[in-house]
């Protein structure tokens, strides 16, 4: 992930600040309880292609 | 202004329509790169300096890569709704150093931060919007002040041929509804862009029949997707209907099919200087404002 694309990228829902997790290759968005897959190195910055956080899921 | 219900995309299926397209889109995309050319001719005429460029709706990439290599220096982000396009665009892109940065996301719905970029181009996309007025906020939100906005979209004259062939022959739209440049007018100013400068101007392609025309607007991937169109296969015998009709607009043996492009470009405000507290605002002779770099000066 590009550090400078990365410092310009928020949540399209809500347009608050997203949490890079490296190892899951995921941009979480603590607000809407959403991660964005980062597919082959894109982020896929689409709602409905995110990952619902589990209820119990720690961010 | 949002789309009377008929008229909204579907949009799911209009990404799925831009998935199917992206392997032979280039070779289909005359009109794209006849209109992204003007509008990069147009650019010779502003003084920026843009360090981020936002592609909105950036295809494989065409525009992209002639916005980076003008701008120097500059990074462009290549956004668009289909990956098969982004993967495109990034086999296109310069091999060593690329300044082109790829995010799957729809212009109604930015993933960018406020002022995060000084320029902003939308070629041929904002058709694709349900609320037009909603995406130029969206560009003026992701814009820094004296942002620019230079875009390109549809007016309603686009296709009359089919529309008028279609005509009395189904039920529902068979083409989509496009805004007239005045509306578009207003809405960039609702959302509070300045210095609007808006034209149109018509470009005709021709096709030996209609089928070509219709292979042309799938691989467009700008084929239907509006929720009212007609469920399942339209009747063949309807389709002989619209055919017969259309050969009604043949002239020197092709048949044509009108775009009507709305060219536009417009300035992001500069933030609200208006103190909240209810202080009296400090005056300034306008000669002491200083102007940002190439802000306010498109020349014509």
């Amino acid at each position: 992930m590009d550090k400078h694309l990365l410092d310009i990228l928020v949540c399209p829902v809500c347009k608050g600040p997203l949490r890079y997790r490296r190892a899951e290759a995921e941009l979480v968005c603590k607000a809407c309880r959403l991660a964005y897959p980062i597919r082959d190195e894109i982020p896929v910055m689409l709602e409905d292609e995110a990952r619902k956080l589990a209820p119990d899921e720690v961010v | 202004m949002k789309l009377p219900d008929p008229y909204r995309l579907d949009k799911p299926r209009l990404k799925a329509a831009f998935e199917n397209a992206a392997g032979y889109y280039d070779a289909y995309a005359v009109l794209q790169q006849t209109v992204a050319l003007r509008m990069i001719e147009r650019l010779d005429l502003v003084d920026i300096h843009p360090r981020w460029v936002l592609d909105a709706g950036a295809g494989t990439g065409f525009a992209a890569r002639r916005l980076g290599a003008r701008y120097a220096g500059s990074r462009v982000v290549v956004l668009d709704l289909a990956m098969a396009m982004l993967r495109q665009a990034r086999s296109k892109a310069p091999r060593f150093f690329s300044r082109e940065r790829y995010l799957q996301a729809d212009i109604e719905s930015l993933p960018l931060a406020r002022g995060s970029v000084e320029m902003v181009f939308a070629n041929l996309s904002l058709q694709w919007s349900n609320d037009l007025e909603a995406a130029f906020e969206g560009f003026r939100r992701v814009l820094q002040p004296q942002g620019l906005l230079m875009f390109s979209t549809l007016g309603p004259d686009t296709l009359i041929e089919l529309r008028d062939s279609w005509a009395g022959v189904g039920p529902g739209p068979h083409v989509h509804a496009f805004l007239d440049m005045h509306d578009i007018g207003d809405l960039l100013v609702r959302a509070g862009f300045h210095g609007a400068c808006l034209d149109v101007e018509r470009l005709t392609l021709t096709y030996r029949d209609l089928e070509a025309l219709m292979q042309d607007l799938r691989c467009l991937g700008a084929s239907n997707a509006a929720q009212g169109r007609p469920r399942g296969l339209t009747g063949k015998g309807r389709l002989a209907e619209v055919q017969k009709r259309y050969e009604r607009h043949r002239r020197n043996g092709v048949l044509p099919a009108t775009y009507e492009v709305v060219f536009g470009h417009a300035w992001a405000p500069l933030p609200t200087t208006r103190p909240q507290d209810g202080s009296t605002v400090a005056t300034f002779p306008l000669v002491r404002v200083p102007r940002p770099p190439g802000g306010g000066s498109a020349q014509r």
